[in-house]
């Protein structure tokens, strides 16, 4: 009896030795390469956190394969709340008033918005081991970083005009608009910047580096531009042949509509491309602070950065292959190029005179 | 289907008829006054809270929980200068009346057509209509985008024959035009349950007297009914002013804005939220609807001297249309059907089947299974469908509870608190949905014994109660009415406590109907969509709101397989309802 007894706990030990040498290896493994020792730390306690709360205005299905990898891999589960731009900015700002905090990581590509949390204060510090890779201008004093690079182009419907047709530059573009009238009337569309964070972005980015801005937003107006909410909405109207051509929509979504829809082609301006930037940034009060370390991590990681390319979102970093990374995309759209940079520029019209000084004259611009 | 034939309109004839039997001398006690006190009390907090918060949210200057928020007008004064407001509301109130000129007439018309004459298939007839009425709104006008747009099948077919799109769907008469058509089925159920008490004898009267049909229904039938009518048109105002999807997806390109889209700009005009602004406008619609309850209640009273026409008016001979009668009448009903449910329906059906449609587009090539496929590999989504599902059939059977519960404090009660009750129960229906919702967001994130609640689909089931409310009421209110009064004066006089009374007479008599009424608030909340849109988390995710969510990403693939998941959803309540209601009527 005795013998077997010790033969068991023998065997027992033995076997939870090994165990122990597995979990330790299996920890080492999960520190990625050029990560500080002390990161396994932050993984266990991550684990033992076992959730990050996501809100986001990224369409799930957009990252379903980000959030598949990040869970496989670590076991931590992914609470993804897709609450739209000011949904996210809302529920962040209301449940922290509440003291409630509930959102680890927001991520989201109302730069303003995101912004606006950082300065007044919702964001933690948090210095990812990844921001090496990030090109300067995507990380805002560690508490906020650009995990894409989504270029702003125009998509038209392809029955109607021909690639060659298409202007070359910004400029171009005006003149395009002007001398096509009477084939483009009311067969225009762009981003409504009243009621779409993207569209306010956009338009107001090109306001800021464009003194041409206005002549294009009065070329629109002489046209009898219509305006809508979301890029998909204005595809629509584009494959169905109701509009022509949409202008200053999300590039990044037109080059993966293209390879699937029918009378659709993508454009970009050789001269002048900007792109904005989803940012991530880690709240200050978040449940799951390990666990929102780790996933912001895991996104902004060469894997991730992967992933989100595969899933249409350009790579901020230049080392990733898969689909487009900022290199890449820049050759893509003709070299153009001209990422908007994580800072405080972002927020000049948030100051509300000028907010509605911007508004007013787009309206008056549109003729509206 | 009968659950609903007994909506307010009829309500008040029984209810007058009721009064005079049961005037208010009834003694106080025993009356369960306590009772109805609590529970129309309870209520009373449901529906105030969140309007209170925006009422209070109003008359600041920041968002109530920001420390920098201040008591002061400055929200009003914006509101009350800023041009485009009042643009909204012209246009909200041309809007809302042009809608009740369709659908008023047209509503009273099927009324008259189903209730007083022989038509054919009235049974299936009786449910067809209410269709439209089943549909989201935001479904409905993205159906006819697809359809009768500018580059619809529809539009296309008809621009290969005439040469030319007959219409445009993007501007305010094609609007009311459609918001009018899918408001019909509001006036119907109103007017057919005042038409389905009307004794026949003095429409017979005319006929014999050589009368035309037409005659009869304008000179004798028409004037019976018209405060229903009457009562029906200002319903119909109020929901004209508080209509979001059609006006989005149909209005918003062309920059046609009404009251709620402005709403909805103000959320994102100022860079970050401006709830004061949001709360200034919502304050501004239930002002408009005070005096339409005011209304309503005076209709109701006054409604006595058209009752007194006759209380046991059960026996309805039908009038007889005749051939060409039949055909002029099925030919209308039909015509509006296609309009209104074939056309948005063929719509949904057909985006959410193809990748691509419109000029030059063969639908054939670009069939596909796909849009289905991808939505569920997404987790979110495919648990949308079951919580949507868990919510309309178990919360819907729980909300016939509770409004039964509500129901019965205020059956046969013309006190105070029943003054009450009327005004609580319209109040959530003047706002809009999206208002509500985030309301109801705040209330459960800042009341601390509810915010467990929050991130459980506990918070939503509440808020759905509350926005049905009005609906769901008046159709358990309509089944209460049904018992006869002797029958519940017989059980007190044997001495039935008030409580037994109703245990033991008054619901083992409604039970049928309270089926029926299951699967019409099932629907309901099937097709809810703005009220989730702030409160929906993680794993709480509900089919309306995800749609409202995706719409501003523009997933359009998704948003078709969605909107016909919950069309086909919809069918199945509907069927059931069918199947329920059936046994009532026999």
């Amino acid at each position: 009896m005795n013998y077997t007894i010790s033969a068991r706990s023998a065997v027992f030990a033995v076997g939870t030795a090994l165990m122990t040498a597995f979990a330790a290896a299996a920890f080492a493994q999960d520190v990625p390469a050029g990560y500080p020792a002390g990161y396994a730390d932050v993984i266990a306690a991550a684990k033992e956190e076992g959730t990050v709360s996501v809100y986001t205005s990224t369409d799930a299905a957009q990252s379903q394969k980000l959030q598949d990898a990040f869970t496989k891999k670590y076991g931590i589960k992914i609470a993804y709340n897709d609450l739209g731009t000011n949904g996210a900015y809302n529920q962040v700002i209301s449940e922290a008033a509440a003291g409630q905090t509930t959102a680890d990581v927001v991520w989201s590509s109302a730069m303003d918005l995101q912004m606006t949390l950082v300065q007044e204060g919702y964001a933690a510090e948090y210095a990812s081991p990844e921001t090496g890779h990030l090109p300067a201008w995507a990380n805002y004093k560690n508490m906020l970083f650009g995990t894409t690079v989504e270029p702003v182009g125009v998509i038209y419907n392809t029955k109607a005009l021909s690639e060659d047709k298409l202007p070359k530059t910004y400029a171009d573009m005006i003149a395009f608009l002007k001398d096509n009238k009477a084939e483009l009337q009311g067969k225009v569309a762009t981003f409504d910047p009243e009621k779409s964070g993207s569209g306010f972005l956009h338009h107001s980015n090109d306001a800021r580096n464009r003194s041409d801005f206005w002549d294009l937003a009065k070329a629109m107006g002489e046209d009898g531009a219509k305006i809508y909410s979301s890029s998909g909405g204005m595809k629509e109207t584009v494959v169905s042949g109701e509009n022509v051509i949409a202008i200053n929509i999300i590039g990044s979504y037109a080059l993966d509509w293209v390879k699937e829809s029918p009378n659709l082609g993508v454009h970009f301006a050789s001269d002048y491309t900007p792109a904005f930037s989803r940012l991530a940034l880690i709240t200050r009060d978040a449940p799951h602070p390990n666990a929102a370390k780790l996933f912001v991590d895991f996104m902004l990681s060469a894997e991730g950065q992967s992933l989100l390319a595969e899933g249409g979102l350009p790579s901020v970093r230049d080392d990733v292959t898969a689909g487009l990374n900022i290199k890449t995309l820049n050759e893509r759209v003709g070299g153009g190029l001209k990422p908007i940079a994580v800072d405080e520029g972002v927020l000049e019209y948030m100051e509300p005179t000028k907010r509605v000084q911007f508004l007013n004259d787009w309206k008056a611009a549109l003729g509206r | 289907m009968s659950t609903h034939t007994q909506a307010p309109a009829a309500l008040v004839l029984a209810k007058a008829a009721a009064e005079k039997k049961y005037p208010a001398r009834m003694p106080r006690h025993g009356n369960a006054s306590l009772y109805r006190r609590v529970v129309i009390g309870l209520l009373t907090i449901a529906v105030l809270a969140p309007v209170g918060l925006i009422v209070y949210q109003s008359f600041l200057t920041a968002a109530f929980f920001s420390p920098r928020a201040q008591f002061g007008l400055d929200a009003y004064k914006y509101v009350f200068t800023d041009r485009n407001f009042y643009k909204a509301l012209g246009t909200t109130a041309i809007f809302s009346f042009g809608m009740v000129a369709i659908a008023v007439p047209l509503g009273g018309l099927l009324a008259f057509l189903i209730t007083r004459t022989d038509i054919r298939g009235r049974r299936l007839l009786e449910i067809l209509v209410l269709v439209p009425m089943f549909i989201s709104s935001i479904v409905l006008a993205f159906g006819y985008t697809v359809s009768v747009g500018p580059t619809g099948f529809v539009s296309l077919f008809v621009r290969g024959i005439l040469g030319f799109v007959p219409w445009n769907i993007y501007s305010l008469p094609g609007m009311i035009l459609i918001a009018g058509l899918s408001h019909v089925p509001h006036v119907y159920l109103y007017v057919s349950s005042a038409m389905r008490n009307l004794p026949s004898d003095l429409e017979e009267a005319a006929r014999t007297t050589g009368a035309s049909i037409w005659q009869v229904s304008r000179d004798v039938t028409l004037p019976m009914v018209l405060p229903a009518l009457i009562f029906a048109a200002a319903l119909n105002i109020l929901l004209g002013f508080e209509t979001f999807g059609i006006p989005l997806v149909l209005g918003d390109p062309n920059g046609i804005m009404v009251l709620t889209t402005y709403i909805y700009k103000l959320t994102t005009l100022f860079g970050t939220p401006t709830y004061q602004l949001m709360a200034v406008v919502a304050v501004v619609l239930i002002l408009i609807t005070l005096p339409l309850v005011w209304m309503q209640r005076k209709l109701l009273r006054n409604a006595r001297k058209y009752a007194a026409m006759g209380g046991k008016g059960a026996r309805v001979a039908t009038l007889k249309l005749g051939g060409s009668g039949q055909a002029i009448a099925l030919s209308i009903i039909g015509f509006w059907l296609f309009v209104s449910v074939a056309l948005p329906i063929g719509g949904i059906a057909v985006r959410a089947f193809v990748d691509a449609w419109g000029e030059g587009v063969n639908l054939l090539d670009h069939l596909t299974f796909a849009n289905f496929d991808r939505m569920l590999e997404v987790p979110s989504l495919v648990r949308g469908i079951v919580n949507t599902v868990l919510l309309s059939v178990v919360g819907g059977a729980v909300a016939v509870g509770i409004y039964l519960i509500v129901g019965l404090a205020g059956h046969r009660n013309w006190g105070l608190s029943n003054t009450v009750l009327d005004y609580i129960v319209l109040l959530p229906r003047a706002l809009p949905g999206l208002v509500i919702g985030l309301a109801f967001f705040w209330v459960f994130l800042f009341v601390p014994l509810l915010t467990p609640l929050r991130p459980t689909l506990v918070s939503l089931f509440i808020a759905y109660v509350v926005v049905g409310l009005s609906y769901g009421l008046r159709l358990l209110q309509g089944t209460l009415i049904q018992v006869a009064p002797e029958l519940e004066e017989s059980a007190r006089t044997t001495g039935a406590t008030i409580g037994r009374t109703w245990k033991d007479v008054v619901i083992p008599i409604v039970r049928p109907g309270l089926a029926g009424a299951w699967a019409l608030i099932m629907i309901i909340f099937l097709r809810e969509y703005a009220t989730g849109v702030y409160l929906m988390g993680a794993g709480t995710e509900v089919i309306g709101s995800l749609m409202v969510s995706l719409l501003q990403t523009g997933a359009m693939n998704t948003i078709a397989a969605l909107s016909l998941i919950s069309i086909v959803l919809t069918g199945a309540g509907l069927a059931l309802a069918l199947r329920l209601g059936a046994k009532i009527h026999d």
